[in-house]
């Protein structure tokens, strides 16, 4: 009927089946605890909206309103207790080393009635991505030491990323662009260190952060190819906050101006830099957007989820809304068109799902998460007792040589192909998710016409929140001209992106 | 708007704009602050001054007499900048509309002519359509008057206003009934304001009536009459409203793209990004000529104006929306933020799609009606 070749050759023509059934491949090498472990998180997201942000979430909303310049700790300190800031960090750097991509699932669950709550939790991961970026394990071990001493002593240590700057957003997120922009936060190169000026902004949880992975550049006219990231400490000399931006959502969430000046940051908080970046196989440019895409690919499907959160809360709101409403005589859950409009905001949260779920699948197979989420390491790292890795792991983790190979599997074992896949599916989900997420908070407001406008009601914190969601880790523009560049592109030799006349 | 040839409608649109960007401009972000801010009384009082409360009021009791056309200019124009002033002229010229649909002019003159300004402010809950509502508060006769007795949810400056028009059900009526009523009497609980997505400065309150004397306006039972054609009129002064904040989200992120540098060039000269504002000025263009018609269609009272009416504020309000989201995206992340005017427009967009109604609702009567 069909020879293997041919199956080969047709299902490897566009749209490649490796690169469209991500799920399919997926399943069968996922550890099966996997699904359970992430069963117990939806759970325990459930749990933590029941009794923490539901009840919080409209006050939080208000006392921001009141006074933006509030720093949300009473919410920060409660997760911390919940254990959330070490959840998701691997057991080989101490924490509780559940499985990655059920982070988006948690996110979506606490999104669904809160996105400024779900962002005061999912920015430190965010944080932690960058700095797994860079592979650098010591440092990255250091990091995690501290966020898990946070927990254990009631004073969170979270992370944040600090990459946008007021004259450069969507230039950072690609080195394409990068070197035509005009980036401003140079980090000079001294003994014993880097010397960084500029000023970073919108940084989510930046306030209230400890640490803080920071994007500078050696040479301000090639910052594609001179990318630093530096490990920055809150109250380090030259470093300092600015402005806490008046946002028309996710108030509880800060956007903080980040300064510096003059700020000397020891070689030993180096995450990366170009002298470490020489040594792969692609050339820096190459790799500082291997390192982009590295983490943007776990984030934007997050991103996705949060979306999708937004889809699912206003469609939880709209459908409880009518489900009580009379209008002449009849539930309006009883009306043909309520019911359609409500099967509309069902698909989108089931779609937007899918697509965050397929992007992390190939994170999983193919990117960030592909070696801790291997089923071996994974059944190792879960019945390895924590001893182990305290005392024979963590200490060899700065090793040169450990940092040798994890950088060399991470890095050079990756393919082009790998990157684009990861990087693709990562803006497919965040803009699909974040779109759909509008798409329902609209149409919930239109479904509880006057009750929908009330901030008691939620559906409009819903939608103040979620249009964040198209801005932030790249625009949407900036997402669909990525997915066609990984995704699209490269079936035609003649297509160009950020280049046009 | 499109082609206003009338010469005393091209001083009220300059004189609208001139406030807009002097007034309502430099002050916008602090007077959205309200609930949490204090209330802008004196710009409320300004535009008082300058007539912007009076266009459509007949001048036989000291309006200025003017159709639809000279509201919707001036609504336009002042939505550009701030749509909560738009809201509360929006919401006092319904309920003045309303007064004459049912024939109360006698009524309307004294409150008109009344020294305080807020005196003169009829509050009505314009965000609703009184047939949608399941709780109106019951009217039992009381001699000449009536006692008014329930719950009005999110009445449209009830908290600013000296009177209220409000839907209430008498006993022997199917339909409902509309009451004008004095809102300084005893037994009127009003909420503090409530927290709204848009249009802040034109506040709303819950409020709880126990046996207030009201007048009643027009005959009894034939409130849904009375609504519909001041509905039919005012949904032509919403779209203008909608129409107001498009030209201003549109002109705000047109700036922005001649300014923002990325990718080493201008972000307007990004086809993306002319994409984005060319798609938002076509809606502008179609939504000018559709207001446009519509007004003529209800000053001149053409055939089929209603529908036209309401045709127009459905499809300009959804436009609206969706410009205003491009409107908040062009501009990236200081889009999303307070010190520019694109999040409130997003925000007030959406606000006013409820207006006179929920919005598929409106679009089934549509239909109805036809049937
Ligand atoms: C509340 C908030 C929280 C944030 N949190 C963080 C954080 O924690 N850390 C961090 O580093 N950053 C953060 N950001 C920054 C965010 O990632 C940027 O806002 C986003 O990338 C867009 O950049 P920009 O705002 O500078 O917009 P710009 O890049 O100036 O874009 C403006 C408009 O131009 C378009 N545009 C730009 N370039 C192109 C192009 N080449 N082609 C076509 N269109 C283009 C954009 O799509 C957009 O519509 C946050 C932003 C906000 C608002």
């Amino acid at each position: 009927m069909i020879s293997r070749s041919e199956i080969k050759a047709f299902t490897q023509k566009t749209p490649s089946f490796d690169d469209t059934f991500l799920g399919l491949k997926a399943i069968s090498r996922q550890p099966s605890g996997m699904s359970k472990e992430t069963r117990k998180v939806i759970a325990l997201a459930r749990k933590f909206n029941a009794e923490v942000v539901r009840p919080l979430a409209l006050s939080l909303d208000i006392t921001m309103q009141k006074d933006p310049t509030h720093i949300p700790m009473d919410f920060v300190n409660k997760a911390n207790e919940w254990g959330f800031y070490t959840l998701w960090i691997p057991k080989l750097f101490g924490g509780q080393g559940y499985n990655l991509p059920s982070i988006s699932f948690f996110l979506e669950e606490i999104g669904s009635e809160c996105l400024a709550m779900a962002n005061l939790i999912g920015v430190h991961y965010l944080g932690f991505a960058v700095a797994v970026s860079s592979w650098s394990t010591g440092l990255i071990n250091r990091l995690c030491q501290d966020t898990i001493n946070g927990e254990k002593t009631g004073k969170p240590c979270l992370m944040s990323l600090a990459l946008t700057e007021p004259g450069a957003g969507t230039d950072v997120e690609e080195t394409d662009l990068m070197d035509k922009g005009s980036v401003a936060c140079h980090a000079k190169k001294v003994e014993g260190g880097y010397v960084v000026n500029g000023t970073k902004v919108f940084i989510s949880n930046g306030h209230l952060s400890h640490w803080h992975m920071l994007i500078a550049f050696e040479d301000l006219k090639k910052p594609s190819a001179s990318t630093v990231m530096l490990a920055v400490e809150t109250g380090m000399k030259g470093f300092s906050f600015g402005r806490m931006e008046k946002k028309m959502g996710q108030k509880g969430c800060p956007a903080s101006e980040l300064m510096f000046d003059n700020c000397f940051i020891p070689d030993a908080n180096v995450l990366f830099n170009s002298d470490q970046g020489k040594h792969f196989k692609r050339s820096l440019t190459r790799t500082n957007m291997q390192i982009i895409d590295f983490y943007f690919a776990a984030s934007r499907a997050a991103v996705g989820a949060f979306g999708i959160g937004a889809a699912r809360g206003a469609y939880n709101l709209a459908r409880d809304y009518v489900s009580k409403t009379e209008m002449n005589g009849s539930l309006l859950i009883n009306q043909e068109w309520v019911q359609s409009m409500l099967a509309e905001m069902y698909k989108n949260v089931l779609l937007g799902r899918l697509a965050y779920n397929e992007a992390n699948y190939a994170t999983s197979m193919h990117g960030m998460y592909k070696l801790i989420q291997q089923k071996q390491l994974y059944y190792i790292t879960k019945y390895t007792p924590r001893i182990i890795f305290e005392k024979l792991i963590q200490p060899v983790l700065g090793n040169s040589l450990v940092l040798w190979l994890v950088r060399k599997f991470n890095f050079d074992m990756q393919t082009d192909e790998e990157i684009e896949l990861t990087s693709g599916l990562a803006s497919l989900a965040k803009f699909a998710g974040t779109d759909a997420g509008i798409k329902n908070c609209h149409m919930a407001l239109e479904l509880m016409g006057q009750a929908g406008l009330r901030h008691d009601m939620r559906a409009e914190k819903c939608l103040r929140d979620a249009k964040l969601l198209q801005i932030y880790e790249g625009t949407n523009q900036l997402n669909r001209l990525n997915l066609f560049k990984c995704l699209i592109a490269k079936d035609f030799t003649q297509a160009t992106v950020f280049e046009e006349n | 708007m499109l082609a206003i040839t009338n010469k005393e409608l091209i001083m009220l649109e300059k004189a609208a704009h001139e406030f807009s960007r002097k007034v309502l401009f430099p002050e916008r972000e602090n007077n959205d602050k309200f609930p949490f801010g204090p209330f802008f009384q004196s710009t409320f009082e300004k535009a008082f001054d300058l007539d912007f409360f009076h266009t459509i009021l007949p001048e036989s009791i000291g309006g200025l007499g003017h159709g639809m056309t000279a509201l919707c200019v001036l609504l336009e124009s002042i939505c550009t900048e701030d749509s909560s002033l738009g809201g509360i002229i929006f919401t006092h010229s319904a309920a003045m509309n309303l007064m004459l649909a049912t024939g109360s002019q006698k009524e309307l003159g004294p409150i008109m002519a009344k020294k305080n300004i807020n005196d003169v402010l009829i509050a009505i809950p314009v965000f609703n359509n009184p047939s949608e509502t399941n709780h109106l508060p019951e009217a039992v006769p009381d001699g000449e008057t009536y006692c008014l007795s329930g719950p009005v949810d999110y009445l449209t400056l009830g908290g600013i206003a000296g009177h209220a028009i409000v839907a209430a059900k008498t006993k022997n009526k199917t339909g409902y009934s509309f009451f004008l009523v004095d809102l300084s009497q005893a037994g009127i609980r009003k909420s503090d304001p409530v927290l709204s997505l848009g249009l802040r400065a034109c506040p709303s309150v819950d409020t709880r009536f126990e046996k207030v004397p009201a007048r009643l306006i027009g005959e009894e039972g034939k409130g849904p009459d009375y609504f519909n054609k001041m509905a039919d009129r005012m949904h032509t002064a919403a779209a203008a409203m909608s129409l107001g904040i498009m030209k201003g989200s549109f002109k705000e992120a047109l700036d922005y793209g001649k300014k923002r540098d990325q990718g080493g060039r201008k972000i307007i000269q990004w086809s993306e990004m002319k994409m984005i504002l060319g798609n938002m000025a076509v809606q502008i263009k179609v939504s000018d000529m559709i207001v446009t018609q519509s007004c003529n269609a209800v000053d001149n009272r053409d055939k089929d104006w209603e529908a036209g009416s309401r045709a127009a504020a459905l499809h300009v309000q959804s436009l609206a929306c969706d410009l205003t989201t491009d409107g908040v995206q062009a501009m990236g992340g200081v889009g999303y933020m307070k010190d520019f005017g694109q999040e409130k427009r997003f925000r007030d967009a959406k606000q006013l799609q409820a207006l006179l109604g929920m919005c598929p609702v409106k679009k089934i009567r549509y239909l109805e009606k036809m049937i």
